[in-house]
């Protein structure tokens, strides 16, 4: 799996009463995705573009279940890449259909704006005429990406509508 | 011979659906049966669960339902949902509801139930749920998503981490607590993003059991997958106090030679309180005492972390012949409802409440910033629930520092960050 795009770099421990504080629970859904990191980068939210990705440091999407992943889905990042990840922020990525890779050393390696191209099986990382090596996603989990995350793969084994 | 396996992998091998019993090892992704699963009143918030609705799930017996976060509820939007969640439950089959006022927050409410027990896997949506390791239970939050796809299918899957140990010796001294054993490990050690957490060592017996319960609910602070505790005497005697007779057990240890990805000892006689400082719990502790110049306005003691009646008896100690501070709000929530009710008949209650201190219906309330008190701009806040990142319990100009009751508790009396011990000697 191939995906490319623009970079916005991020730090260490966004966690997920950043991408997603508490307010969202009482908008909207369509529009909580403009609360995301609201709390340590305002304005950042409107001027991700759809297809972006986002880099970032260590522990990211430490902290509780709250759907975080959604907030950057919905406002179009295409693809995540940090140091290290939160197991539950990654399970609930997958779930959600946001693809996820983890590559140590990434957040110091790439430059916020410079285009960054991963390969999720793989678990390659290349930008700026390098290539850093990250954990490969597992074919199982693979698939529940390709299936577009679990609940399209609920509805098309005839669990959910 | 086969490898051998520490706690959490022996769990996941014995559970595994594809080769029961063939150990598993760092980076597998093991598909495992899940024993028990608990669901929250925040499936009423989740559009995906209330839009889309399994056909019909599997295991109604296995799944309990817990009304905690929002209870009683605060908003129409909530109340309303609650109502389907019933009719949910009444259609789905599922008897084990803990609704408003009959049950309490879900980690220590599932211990309480005897629905948490040693070698078998716990899922909930919560990510607080490796609480249940203090008792050898493998349990894990799993978010909205994954439980809908358990709730359909009975199965879910984990990517098996590496395992660090942590291995204490000595006693814990006076005044200091399960908070602080678990600050010292965060604030020494740092984050095991994906790794797993087992505690052995001489130092594990002399640990109540609601000690472990807190040092195994902040294991989700430093981002283990998992955080076990192992099955002796204690837990077993626990657990066995708990479920019904002739149901039977199955605890899990660690094998002797078990390889472990990185070694943590912790020596507890010479731990003294701890503070996290606001933003993260990791790498971010001091002693309290260093802290004294900190003024605070709110001190809030509960969560599934420390609600628990050892924390409102801590708290009631501290109080006792004392008042709240006037510059300080205190708000003391009791974990769950039989903890609310016996901290009512030992008097913890009311010398809170005479002493200016309000207490909460158990709930998370004040914990993730839902209810019941969240935090105005620039209010500095020590309290000893979960989490002290920026925004968590209100406004994200607000400032959180973590601490145990006892510290809360001081705090509270004397308006700024307090070592516990100071008011413990001199207790009136
Ligand atoms: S008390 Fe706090 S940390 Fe525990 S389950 Fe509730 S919101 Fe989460």
């Amino acid at each position: 799996m191939r995906i490319a795009g623009r970079a916005w770099v991020v730090g260490d421990d966004i966690n997920t009463d950043l991408l997603y504080p508490a307010t969202c629970f009482r908008l909207p859904p369509a529009e909580r995705r403009w609360q995301t990191l609201s709390a340590n980068r305002p304005g950042w939210a409107r001027e991700v573009r759809p297809g972006d990705v986002l880099v970032a440091g260590s522990n990211f999407g430490m902290g509780s279940s709250r759907p975080a992943a959604d907030n950057l889905r919905d406002l179009g990042i295409r693809l995540v890449v940090a140091d290290s990840i939160n197991g539950l922020f990654f399970r609930t990525a997958i779930n959600t259909g946001l693809p996820i890779l983890e590559v140590p050393g990434v957040s110091r390696s790439v430059r916020e704006g410079s285009r960054l191209e991963a390969d999720l099986t793989e678990g390659w990382v290349r930008t700026d005429g390098r290539e850093l090596q990250g954990r490969p996603l597992p074919p199982f989990l693979a698939r529940i990406l390709e299936d577009g995350g679990v609940l399209a793969r609920l509805a098309k084994q005839g669990y959910i509508d | 011979m086969s490898r051998p396996q520490t706690q959490i992998e022996k769990i996941l091998s014995h559970h595994s659906t594809e080769a029961p019993g063939r150990p598993v090892e760092p980076e597998d992704i093991v598909e495992v049966e899940v024993d028990r699963l608990v669901l929250l009143d925040m499936a009423a918030t989740h559009p995906e669960f209330m839009g889309h609705l399994p056909h019909r799930i599997q295991h109604p017996e296995r799944i309990a339902w817990v009304f905690d976060h929002l209870v009683p509820p605060p908003t129409i939007e909530l109340a309303t949902g609650l109502a389907k969640l019933r009719e949910l439950a009444r259609r789905w089959g599922i008897r084990e509801v803990f609704d408003v006022g009959r049950g309490g927050i879900s980690h220590p409410l599932m211990a309480e139930r005897g629905w948490v027990r040693p070698g078998e896997i716990l899922a909930n949506t919560d990510s607080h749920t490796c609480a249940a390791g203090a008792l050898g239970c493998a349990g894990r939050g799993v978010g909205m998503l994954e439980v809908m796809s358990i709730l359909c299918t009975g199965k879910t899957w984990f990517r098996v981490g590496g395992t660090v140990r942590a291995r204490l010796e000595g006693k814990l001294p006076r005044g200091v607590y399960g908070k602080d054993l678990f600050l010292a490990l965060a604030g020494t050690y740092g984050g095991i993003p994906g790794k797993n957490l087992e505690f052995q060592g001489p130092g594990v017996a002399h640990l109540a059991i609601p000690t472990r319960q807190v040092v195994a609910t902040m294991g989700a602070e430093i981002g283990a997958e998992f955080v076990l505790f192992p099955p002796d005497d204690r837990a077993l005697e626990y657990v066995r106090a708990r479920v019904p007779a002739g149901e039977t057990l199955r605890p899990v240890e660690a094998d002797p030679e078990a390889h472990y990805e990185q070694e943590w000892p912790l020596a507890l006689d010479p731990l003294v309180p701890l503070v996290a400082e606001p933003g993260r719990v990791t790498r971010n502790v001091k002693p309290v005492q260093e802290l004294s110049h900190v003024a605070i306005q709110r001190a809030v003691v509960g969560s599934c972390a420390n609600g628990t009646l050892e924390d409102l008896e801590q708290v009631s100690t501290i109080l006792a012949g004392r008042k709240v501070h006037p510059d300080v709000v205190l708000t003391v929530t009791p974990n769950t409802s039989a903890v609310f009710a016996e901290a009512s008949r030992l008097g913890h209650l009311e010398t809170i409440v005479r002493a200016g201190g309000l207490v909460t219906n158990a709930t998370c309330g004040a914990c993730f910033g839902g209810h019941l008190g969240v935090l105005g701009d620039g209010e500095v806040c020590v309290t000893s629930t979960t989490r002290n990142f920026q925004g968590r319990m209100g406004s994200s100009q607000a400032r959180i520092y973590l601490a145990s009751s006892a510290t809360v508790a001081a705090s509270a009396v004397t308006g700024h960050l307090t070592d516990p011990r100071e008011l413990l000697s001199e207790a009136p």
